[in-house]
């Protein structure tokens, strides 16, 4: 027995090893070692197609590795309690996305706003509604008709309840289309149940569909912003429907410790900055549908990120009494 | 037959030898990697992801592919070997495959799972090559009451294969869906049994309750028997199967492949639930259910085919629809993605070299298995010479570098380590662990699928039973359920109540299994 806990003392030891002795070096040759990106999200999503396009391009610049690392789970909050329980020294960066300040605003994790320093907003898109290419709806308006004649009939595939998608689904209903919501935890099966024609809708940014925007097995019918996207010229903005909730947009940025040195958080910001402006990232952005047109600063991202996180705690607290103790259906 | 032409066009791709090199590599990194306990095949795919950057998309893809069918078959050696399932696929594999090894047996194991395996999975890749766009219509058909139902068969399941009581399946099962609710539920964010700990609000990750139960209380349990020297287990090499042992068992490997090749194409199911169903449908359907867990090849030979035959049409949704239908299936995504392709109905028009180059390369990849899976498991085996001191520190080495790996978190080592003495007091006790990984596994898709049907269909319960496809897999459940309780129950009904001079059941009637290793 005491061998046998030996062994496991040992190797619990050799794996603390690297972990633990994170050497703090010096201020004036950052980075020398390798900067570590953690993905909040697991491989293939959004969050991690973003890291590793991001540690891709800017190893040239920064001249060391970085290498990716995904840490998943609560809504990409456990990999930013990794962000924040690791030293502030500019040598983790993580993925920091709406998803996660809005599951914030919900009462979820311990994170806030102010813990982070925003290196960079690397990609924004507004979320759409879309319908199978089967759909009898060819516009929003008919889709609004008949969510008014038959309520609640119509369902829209969502990530979640107390998401963005239901705070938007919420206000459609004030606004008199009562749609039902219906949570899918895993994309796959989102994105497939519109397709297979198990439900009627489906709530997304057009990043994450883009194969079947391109295929044209989804069709987008509405976009959630203040004005159309450049890249679906047709498809009608929620402002010029007169729906006012087009202050939802699906943001990503990297995020350090608050703390860094505010040094080091420059070299970092201008190696994003080179990368943003590559054509490399250019040609992603644009097939994700999520290029930000100007370059922001670190303090200008933290404001957005923090009005974000008001706006969402102030949706959540006005369609309050309607999320606690619902059940679904 | 413009199909052929584009095959042959896809072999030639496939066995370019920069492309080959790749995929033999791959497949050899994959078996290892299963074979490790603790380090799964998704966890070698994860490994390999950055590194296909580098590579055309076409490597890359016959890459991950020989990672993908070696992996899911490697599991199975240290199943059989070892009796510590590789990956959680291989779970069922350990319940004949390792009563053979302890018979001397274990070549005649190994090349029966190798066979199967390779059947399976070649099979798979045929329907994959020539079937892959109406069995991509046919997935669209199941939605979430489906996904329910076949969750729900394969937790009854795990009761009907007990080979101890199953009532004390039953329990474990439930205490593994316990375990699965811990964490954020997936529908309203609501922290559930965390106790405040941080950590947990991502839940308990299966694998890591595996590897611990398993591995670490397995290995704790063996070194405390036998602490110091001895061989762990003296084998014979034992028979190498001829065609005509095959034979016997083509049955066995038929219904398996049939049911894995089913079941890989529904999204989020996969190879353990295939393999497991595959395992206690076998039981029913060979007529020698009674003595399977005694080393019975035909219990061997189902999951096996079972496990391999998920691994082609679980690209079929991928590939033709872009939706991937399990963690190895989605690092493919992410690698698709990378290289700026898109799967879905267009890759077939746009891409259609990459295309029938990757179903090639699934082709080849399973012939290639049979070669590549031998020389594994030919090493494998000298390991069962080395000393189960030094073969156990080896392993706990493996398994938290492993449980580490699963997310990259070490408050998943300490979970998985805590797992380790409940495997060791479970193995002491005689409380079979499998019903709880699989209820660990299973319970959160279970849940969500259910949570998910009911907000799609307000509410109706009524949806699980009146949707064809759904009803006819909970009444199988049912039927199962009532099979594999019967003898259970059937003396309590026989007997009159407070019978003093029959005392209990389980006294009288011993179906209790020797402690293994």
């Amino acid at each position: 027995m005491l061998r046998n806990a030996l062994t496991l003392t040992a190797a619990v030891a050799a794996l603390l090893t690297p972990v633990l002795s994170s050497d703090p070096a010096r201020a004036d040759d950052y980075p020398s070692r390798p900067i570590e990106v953690i993905a909040t999200f697991g491989a293939g999503g959004g969050a991690d197609l973003m890291a590793r396009q991001f540690a891709r391009l800017a190893e040239p610049h920064l001249r060391v590795a970085m290498p990716v690392v995904n840490v998943s789970g609560a809504s990409g909050n456990a990999g930013l309690t990794r962000v924040l329980t690791n030293p502030a020294d500019g040598y983790t960066v993580g993925t920091l996305i709406a998803l996660s300040v809005s599951s914030w605003a919900s009462g979820l994790g311990t994170a806030k706003p102010d813990d982070f320093v925003y290196v960079a907003m690397m990609q924004n898109s507004p979320s759409m509604l879309y319908v199978s290419k089967n759909s009898p709806f060819k516009t929003y308006e008919e889709f609004a008709a008949h969510a008014k004649a038959n309520p609640g009939k119509l369902r829209v595939a969502t990530s979640g309840y107390g998401t963005q998608d239901d705070i938007t689904l919420k206000y459609l209903g004030s606004q008199g289309v009562p749609v039902t919501n219906v949570p899918f935890a895993r994309p796959s099966e989102r994105y497939a149940s519109p397709i297979g024609g198990h439900t009627d809708a489906i709530y997304e940014e057009p990043g994450d569909v883009a194969q079947f925007l391109k295929s044209g097995d989804l069709r987008p019918i509405v976009v959630f912003d203040k004005q159309r996207h450049p890249s679906f010229p047709d498809v009608p903005a929620s402002a010029e429907l007169g729906l006012d909730i087009g202050d939802l947009p699906n943001f990503r940025t990297l995020a350090v410790p608050a703390g860094t040195p505010p040094e080091r958080v420059q070299k970092l910001h201008e190696a994003a900055a080179k990368v943003l402006a590559s054509p490399e990232w250019k040609t992603f952005c644009a097939d994700t549908f999520t290029c930000v047109d100007t370059l922001v600063t670190p303090d200008q991202a933290k404001e957005e990120v923090k009005a974000f996180y008001e706006t969402v705690k102030g949706y959540l607290d006005r369609f309050a009494t309607k999320t606690v103790g619902q059940t679904p259906g | 037959m413009d199909i052929l032409a584009n095959l042959a066009g896809g072999f030639a791709g496939a066995l370019d030898p920069y492309n080959f090199v790749f995929l033999v590599s791959g497949l050899m990194l994959g078996v290892v990697a299963g074979a490790l306990p603790g380090i799964s095949f998704v966890n070698a795919m994860a490994i390999a992801l950055p590194f296909t950057y580098l590579l055309p998309p076409v490597t890359a893809m016959s890459f991950l592919g020989g990672i993908y069918v070696g992996g899911v078959f490697g599991g199975s050696i240290s199943s059989i070997l070892i009796n510590i399932p590789g990956t959680p696929a291989s779970l069922p594999s350990c319940w004949d495959g390792y009563p053979m090894t302890r018979k001397g047996l274990s070549s005649r194991a190994l090349s029966i799972a190798i066979t199967a395996s390779a059947f399976g999975g070649l099979a798979s890749a045929l329907l994959l090559t020539f079937g892959a766009p109406p069995f991509a219509s046919f997935a669209l058909k199941f939605d979430q009451p489906e996904f329910f139902a076949a969750t729900i068969l394969g937790l009854v399941s795990v009761i009907a294969i007990a080979k101890d009581a199953p009532l004390m399946s039953a329990l474990s099962m439930f205490l593994g869906l316990l375990i699965g609710t811990v964490g954020v539920d997936p529908m309203y964010g609501m922290p559930r049994l965390t106790l405040g700990v941080p950590d947990l609000e991502s839940g308990i990750n299966f694998t890591v309750v595996m590897i611990g139960l398993f591995a670490i209380g397995e290995v704790v349990d063996l070194i405390c028997k036998r602490a110091g020297g001895g061989r762990s287990i003296t084998t014979k090499p034992g028979k190498q199967v001829g065609l005509s042992d095959l034979w016997r068992v083509k049955s066995s490997i038929l219904r398996g492949t049939g049911l894995g090749c089913t079941i890989g194409v529904i999204p989020g199911a996969g190879a353990t639930v295939g393999a497991v169903i595959a395992y206690s449908v076998e039981k029913q359907a060979c007529g020698k259910g009674d003595r399977f867990g005694t080393g019975m090849e035909e219990g061997l030979a189902a999951p096996e085919a079972a496990k391999n035959a998920t691994t082609g049409t679980a690209m079929i949704p991928l590939l033709t629809l872009g939706i991937p239908g399990s963690a190895a299936t989605a690092i493919m995504l992410a690698a698709m993605l990378i290289h700026g392709l898109n799967p879905g109905p267009l890759l077939f028009t746009s891409n259609t070299t990459l295309v029938y180059t990757i179903f090639a390369s699934m082709l080849i990849a399973n012939l290639l298995m049979i070669v590549a899976a031998m020389g594994v498991a030919r090493v494998f085996s000298t390991l069962m010479r080395v000393p189960p001191a030094i073969l156990g520190a080896f392993i706990i080495v493996l398994s938290v570098v492993g449980a580490y790996g699963v997310r990259n978190n070490l408050f998943d080592v300490y979970v998985c380590l805590a797992f380790g003495i409940v495997g060791y007091f479970m193995k002491r006790t005689n409380f079979p662990p499998a019903p709880l990984v699989v209820g660990v596994i299973l319970g959160p898709l279970c849940e969500r699928y259910f949570l998910t049907s009911l907000a799609n269909y307000e509410g109706n319960m009524a949806v699980f039973f009146t949707r064809p496809i759904s009803g006819t897999i909970l009444a199988l459940s049912a039927i199962f359920l009532a099979w594999s309780m019967w003898p259970a129950v059937k003396p309590l009904l026989r007997r009159p109540p407070n019978d003093p001079t029959h005392g209990d059941p389980a006294a009288k009637e011993p179906p209790r299994r020797v402690l293994k290793a």
